[in-house]
């Protein structure tokens, strides 16, 4: 795709979204007109941003430096400008009014209302609800540590499945071990499969699982497992394809075969990092786990969504409080073997 | 030499055309004779590193004939231009062994592992990823790291050995394969000069009580007339000297290197 190309497109969307607010922000529909009028406004949209990639072809026609151009344009053409202060450009003027208007459509869009902050009464109420979690229920502890087992080994299973499907995978979808008129489809494959994977987050994953299996650890540990796969076959790629050709040309020289060269001209450069991230994996898993037990993936994070949906704050704390102290934990044991590692 | 020496590589016309459109061989005839310390020398970028990874099929050629004859006796020979079976390469590879200017060995095993790597065309691939090669292998792998006079290094990681000493493992990993030939692309490029003359001498060895062809690039002139029984010198692709070392007078040297070279010399 040329810049030009890109840079059309970023200009006429810059400029079809400060049209169509000012068009909103004039007439002020209500969200009922807004839902009943939705295809109207799509093609309004798609006529006004007709409108924007010609604005912008026009411009730079001019000699106009768009945003879009200063921002795609190849280094050899950005070495021709002359420094000019930002606000004698069109492009900073242009990027001044788009984020303008992006922070204002923003504040709308999220309810923004510094009188719902200072309301003396939400206030309060967070002083109490931070009073009751920093008192917790001890009670509750040897229930919250059995429960934080259950999501560390959660996790725990969750990567060491996920290795050897990862592992395999890695190089499956590595850009210089598929090779060739069979190797590069497959390698397209895998990885637009990865990152259709990854894009569905593990949360969703745990609501499909606790369909399948039922709610709890099973469920919360195959969607964990699912993400891991996606992720580290993502990661251990990536090393796959930094790896050294030395080793495997000499490797190849002695006359080994496709799975002999991974073997031992790719795995002995590769394994160090695998490992690492997979110590990293398990570290990133015992807190994502967490999340996954509200949906009933089952663990800490049940238990947690448990106590919090009875405002039992007391009892959160002490939740919140065991989750805490495991995921530093696991921090900081993660980040010392990664250290180890190197 | 006796003029009986037969060939054991005949190559004609050999082209290679890079896809980003540099051409690395422009049409080159040489013939290698069997038990000879042939030294190709030449500039970088003159195409030597391409011509020797094309014999091995490291690199695919894109036109000439390769002819490899495996029984110089006979008349039978391979073109390993036209190869492209999977088994095929294999074989070829197995006869002609190669060492690299960067070592290339296997980093984080042992010295004998990455010996034992000459056999991996000979061993199955289950029994290779396991690891398990024959007592026999094993032994010959120990048997030509003693040849290159580091047998007791056999169980020390091969990244932890000094360069001079990574280039004899590769030598005897090269050496497991019992090749016919052995490919030396600038084997001492990376070392110092004093292990310069270490790895060259046991090349020499390799040549000499082996019996087997060396093909070796080479940038000192030094070491060329040193070691050398016939050299070629290529040029932007082509073949522009094929003579006795002695015969590289120096106005033979400032047309394969260019006018105002300096002879550098490695003692």
């Amino acid at each position: 795709m040329s810049y030009k190309f890109k840079q059309l497109l970023f200009d006429g969307l810059s400029f079809v979204f400060v049209a169509m607010t000012a068009y909103m922000w004039i007439l002020n529909p209500t969200p009922e007109e807004q839902i009943e009028k939705m295809f109207f406004y799509f093609q309004m949209f798609l006529g006004l941003y007709v409108v924007g990639i010609g604005i912008s072809y026009y411009l730079s026609h001019l000699g106009f430096v768009t945003l879009g151009s200063k921002l795609f344009e190849p280094a050899y053409k950005k070495k021709d400008h002359k420094v000019v202060r930002w606000y004698k450009t069109f492009s900073g003027w242009q990027f001044l009014i788009v984020l303008t208007v992006l922070f204002i459509v923003g504040l709308i869009k999220t309810k923004f209302s510094v009188y719902e902050l200072l309301n003396i009464d939400g206030f309060q109420g967070v002083i109490r609800l931070f009073n009751e979690i920093t008192s917790p229920n001890l009670a509750l502890l040897p229930k919250a540590i059995l429960n934080i087992f259950e999501t560390i080994f959660m996790a725990f299973m969750a990567t060491v499945l996920a290795i050897p499907f990862a592992f395999v995978l890695s190089f499956v979808s590595a850009k210089n071990v598929m090779t060739g008129k069979v190797g590069y489809p497959i390698y397209l494959l895998t990885r637009t499969t990865f990152n259709i994977m990854r894009s569905i987050e593990a949360v969703l994953w745990a609501i499909i699982f606790s369909v399948w299996v039922g709610i709890g650890p099973f469920a919360g540990m195959l969607a964990l497992m699912i993400h891991s796969i996606a992720s580290l076959a993502k990661q251990y790629s990536e090393m796959v394809e930094s790896v050294s050709d030395g080793p495997i040309e000499g490797v190849m020289s002695c006359g080994a075969n496709r799975l002999q060269t991974v073997w031992y001209g790719i795995v002995p450069q590769v394994i160090l990092p695998y490992v690492s991230f997979t110590v990293y994996r398990w570290d990133i898993n015992v807190r994502m786990a967490t999340i996954v037990g509200f949906v009933g993936g089952g663990g800490i994070g049940t238990l947690l969504i448990q106590y919090q949906g009875q405002a039992m704050w007391p009892e959160v704390g002490t939740i919140i409080m065991v989750i805490a102290i495991v995921v530093w934990l696991m921090d900081q044991a993660s980040a010392y073997i990664r250290e180890a590692l190197k | 030499m006796t003029e009986k020496t037969k060939n054991i590589l005949s190559i004609r016309n050999l082209k290679k055309n890079y896809p980003n459109g540099v051409k690395a061989l422009k049409g080159i005839s040489i013939d290698v004779k069997e038990g000879e310390f042939l030294v190709v020398i030449g500039l970088s970028g003159s195409g030597k590193s391409t011509f020797l990874k094309c014999i091995n099929k490291l690199i695919d050629a894109s036109s000439g004939e390769i002819l490899f004859y495996d029984d110089v006796n006979s008349s039978d020979f391979t073109d390993i231009c036209k190869i492209n079976s999977v088994s095929g390469v294999k074989k070829i590879r197995q006869k002609i062994g190669m060492i690299f200017q960067h070592f290339n060995l296997v980093p984080r095993h042992s010295v004998l592992s990455n010996v034992l790597m000459g056999k991996l065309a000979t061993t199955s691939t289950l029994n290779s990823l396991l690891g398990h090669f024959s007592d026999a292998d094993r032994a010959e792998a120990q048997k030509y790291l003693d040849l290159v006079g580091i047998g007791d290094k056999a169980h020390i990681r091969a990244d932890q050995l000094s360069g001079g000493q990574q280039q004899r493992v590769a030598i005897a990993r090269a050496l497991t394969q019992n090749p016919r030939v052995l490919l030396a692309d600038e084997p001492v490029a990376s070392l110092d000069p004093a292990t310069c003359h270490v790895v060259m001498d046991y090349l020499k060895k390799v040549n000499q009580e082996l019996g087997i062809t060396v093909v070796c690039n080479l940038h000192f002139l030094s070491l060329v007339r040193q070691y050398a029984t016939r050299v070629v010198a290529l040029k932007d692709g082509q073949l522009v000297f094929e003579g006795s070392p002695e015969e590289i007078t120096p106005e033979w040297f400032e047309k394969i290197y260019g006018a105002g070279a300096q002879q550098v010399h490695i003692n």
